[in-house]
């Protein structure tokens, strides 16, 4: 599914990824932890093809793609999903009309007429329910004066509606009560797919409860400094980060 | 002959017997002394108005215009007044009687409601200040009329088109007057196209409104590529009236909207909204005024503008709150995005206010469309063409929701989504 070598990012020329290694197969859900700083959303951010991140070196294959070579609107089409951490409020666009937008950029990308309008609402009515969305969002204007919860299921509530291959979720937890928590688990837990993978950005063990990861990485220093099962993010919760940066200063 | 000449020697021709001869004759020796401004006057330092205008024109009525064919903006229920030139044709209007209301031409009015034309005609244009005012007024000769009786409320819109097909020969002057008497309520939409290669004309609007009397009124310049349109609208408020004018200008080498209201009863309430969306070379310029005369009176300015290419956009909006005026309640807020680097934007805000008990705020806001929005959309698949489109939509769109007819609305949020390549 993604194959990542030797990435290096900068921004503002100031190095944030260094030489990033992750390897990630069809259906595999894996979970990034690590302290603040250490170039977790970047990763997200510079898979995404966020602009302002400069790739200095290392490649990026997605499906047999080069990745780094399609601009973002491009990669959302071929299934690279964002779940943002700060999803961006945008007064004036409905959830419906942007949805629709969205919708059929990406069938018009595989050569399909836009879905006709009937089954669009089927389908949206359908994922609302999947985060338990009610239906007055749909006229409402983009994430504009939703709560940071229901900015959160929103976006859940998109990547259902475009069936992504790969979904970046970046601190999807952060600022979610524990009902909100619930609900954003299990509309990712829905659409666990085999053929559709994971990475869940997250400081906290926490999210890891409701979403269960086959692997479990900690960055330091911009890239991964210690991989295991989920059993990892336990000794985490227990232990903090502070004997991974011991054993990452001995080795540098 | 230079233009400025042709204004002394036309002005001749100009008939002086019927009842606005006597405002005829004040407005041209106004103008006389005016003459047409150049950038030096301050109400003109963005706009070089004087390489708009040929000088070759003439400010006569052409006579007897072929009538053009074009098509309506929307087929919907409305009283409809057609002019072509400038002046009133018939066989492309539409009527329907109501009573207490009377619709025609002015020409019409000069003669059957002489006493309301003599009354009204020429009182609310400050034409010893007004360049354009003066020459309109010194030379228009039809035009629209149009009077509600107390406590009548139109049941139809009234849709005023102007159409010009005399491109570089003449400048046409338009003209609009409208008497809301008391408690009545009216909706009007003035259209202007220009049909030939260019177009010059030069347009006012006098509208009375009544003692709790409503008017609103939605002015279109969508029509109008490489035409150079003056307009000077004048309202005049009584106590408790409200008043609404949308302002839609997409297109023109150069469109002026001159808009001034004046509050000169208590409890009356202006609101002003504007869009303007200059592509090419267009220079699309926004002059308004809220003059709060007396107390206890609202007003609000919501003005946006999009400008692509090379075009440039002015905004100048003015709030004036006399000494009287206290309890005023005055709002103004302007932005505008610029859409390509060549684009230009003059914001100037200017509050005077001389009363000390008054809420009034005003914001101006110039950018570009927000780099984490386009991003955001195009994350989703949107591409970056459509995502800008959608953000520049929804950032006019906000105006468009103003208009008070659903198909006059409906009509510009195709226009919109038209230029900006959008899909339904």
């Amino acid at each position: 599914m993604l194959s990542i070598k030797n990435l290096n990012v900068s921004i503002n020329g100031k190095p944030i990824l260094k030489d990033f290694n992750l390897e990630i197969g069809a259906g595999e859900v894996h979970a990034i932890m690590g302290p603040n700083g250490t170039g977790k959303s970047t990763l997200a951010a510079t898979l995404a093809g966020r602009e302002d991140y400069e790739v200095t070196s290392g490649e990026v294959i997605y499906k047999g793609k080069n990745l780094l070579e399609m601009s973002p609107d491009e990669r959302a089409r071929e299934g690279v999903f964002l779940a943002f951490q700060y999803p961006v409020e945008i007064p004036g666009v409905s959830v419906t009309n942007f949805m629709k937008a969205a919708v059929n950029a990406k069938r018009k990308h595989y050569g399909l007429e836009p879905m006709d309008a009937k089954e669009f609402l089927k389908t949206m009515r359908e994922k609302m329910a999947l985060v338990e969305i009610n239906k007055e969002f749909m006229s409402r204007s983009l994430n504009e004066g939703f709560s940071g919860g229901e900015k959160k299921r929103n976006e859940i509530f998109q990547m259902a509606m475009l069936e992504p291959s790969l979904c970046l979720l970046d601190e999807t937890d952060s600022g979610l009560d524990i009902d909100a928590l619930r609900i954003v688990s299990n509309g990712v837990n829905k659409l666990r797919d085999k053929d559709r993978s994971f990475v869940v950005i997250t400081h906290y063990q926490r999210l890891l409860n409701y979403i269960v990861p086959d692997h479990v990485h900690v960055m330091y220093g911009g890239k991964i400094v210690k991989s295991g099962g989920k059993e990892l993010a336990l000794v985490l919760e227990e232990k903090g980060y502070d004997w991974i940066k011991e054993e990452v200063g001995e080795t540098v | 002959m230079a233009l400025a000449e042709n204004i002394q020697a036309e002005f001749k021709s100009v008939e002086h017997a019927d009842a606005v001869g006597q405002v005829r004759q004040q407005a041209f020796d106004a103008f006389s002394k005016l003459g047409i401004p150049s950038v030096r006057h301050e109400e003109w330092k963005y706009t070089n108005v004087k390489t708009k205008l040929p000088e070759t024109l003439s400010v006569l009525n052409s006579s007897a215009p072929t009538v053009p064919s074009y098509n309506s903006v929307t087929e919907f229920n409305a009283v409809k007044l057609v002019f072509v030139n400038g002046v009133f044709t018939p066989s492309l209007s539409q009527y329907s009687e109501q009573q207490g209301i009377t619709i025609t031409s002015l020409k019409q009015a000069f003669t059957t409601h002489n006493q309301l034309v003599e009354k009204h005609y020429g009182k609310l244009v400050y034409f010893n200040e007004e360049h354009f005012a003066a020459l309109n007024t010194a030379f228009a000769t039809d035009g629209a009329f149009i009077h509600i009786s107390k406590n009548t409320t139109a049941e139809l819109p009234v849709l005023i088109v102007h159409l010009f097909t005399n491109g570089a020969e003449n400048f046409n002057q338009t003209r609009t007057l409208v008497i809301a008497e008391q408690g009545s309520e009216i909706h009007l939409i003035e259209d202007f196209r220009n049909l030939a290669s260019s177009a010059y004309y030069n347009h006012v609007s006098e509208i009375y409104v009544g003692a709790n009397a409503s008017v609103n009124i939605t002015k279109l310049q969508t029509e109008t590529a490489n035409t150079t349109g003056i307009h000077t609208l004048e309202a005049d408020l009584a106590r408790d009236a409200k008043f609404t004018c949308t302002d839609i200008s997409f297109d023109g080498a150069l469109i002026r909207n001159n808009v001034n209201a004046r509050l000169k009863g208590e409890n009356a309430e202006a609101h002003l909204y504007g869009l303007y969306y200059g592509v090419g070379n267009s220079v699309l310029d926004n002059h308004i005024l809220i003059d709060h005369i007396v107390p206890n009176c609202q007003s609000n300015q919501l003005y946006k503008g999009v400008l692509d290419d090379e075009a440039t956009g002015v905004f100048n909006g003015k709030i004036f709150v006399k000494q009287d005026a206290q309890k005023t309640n005055a709002f103004q807020s302007s932005k505008a995005i610029l859409l390509s680097n060549e684009a230009s934007i003059n914001s100037k805000p200017q509050l005077e206010i001389f009363a000390d008990d008054v809420k009034c705020s005003h914001g101006a806001a110039i950018g570009q469309l927000g780099k984490n929005e386009v991003f955001y959309l195009r994350a989703r698949g949107i591409t970056e063409h459509d995502a800008k489109a959608m953000l520049t939509y929804a950032f006019a769109n906000d105006i468009i929701e103003k208009v008070g007819n659903p198909q006059i609305k409906e009509h510009l949020s195709t226009v919109l989504r038209n230029r900006l390549g959008l899909a339904e």
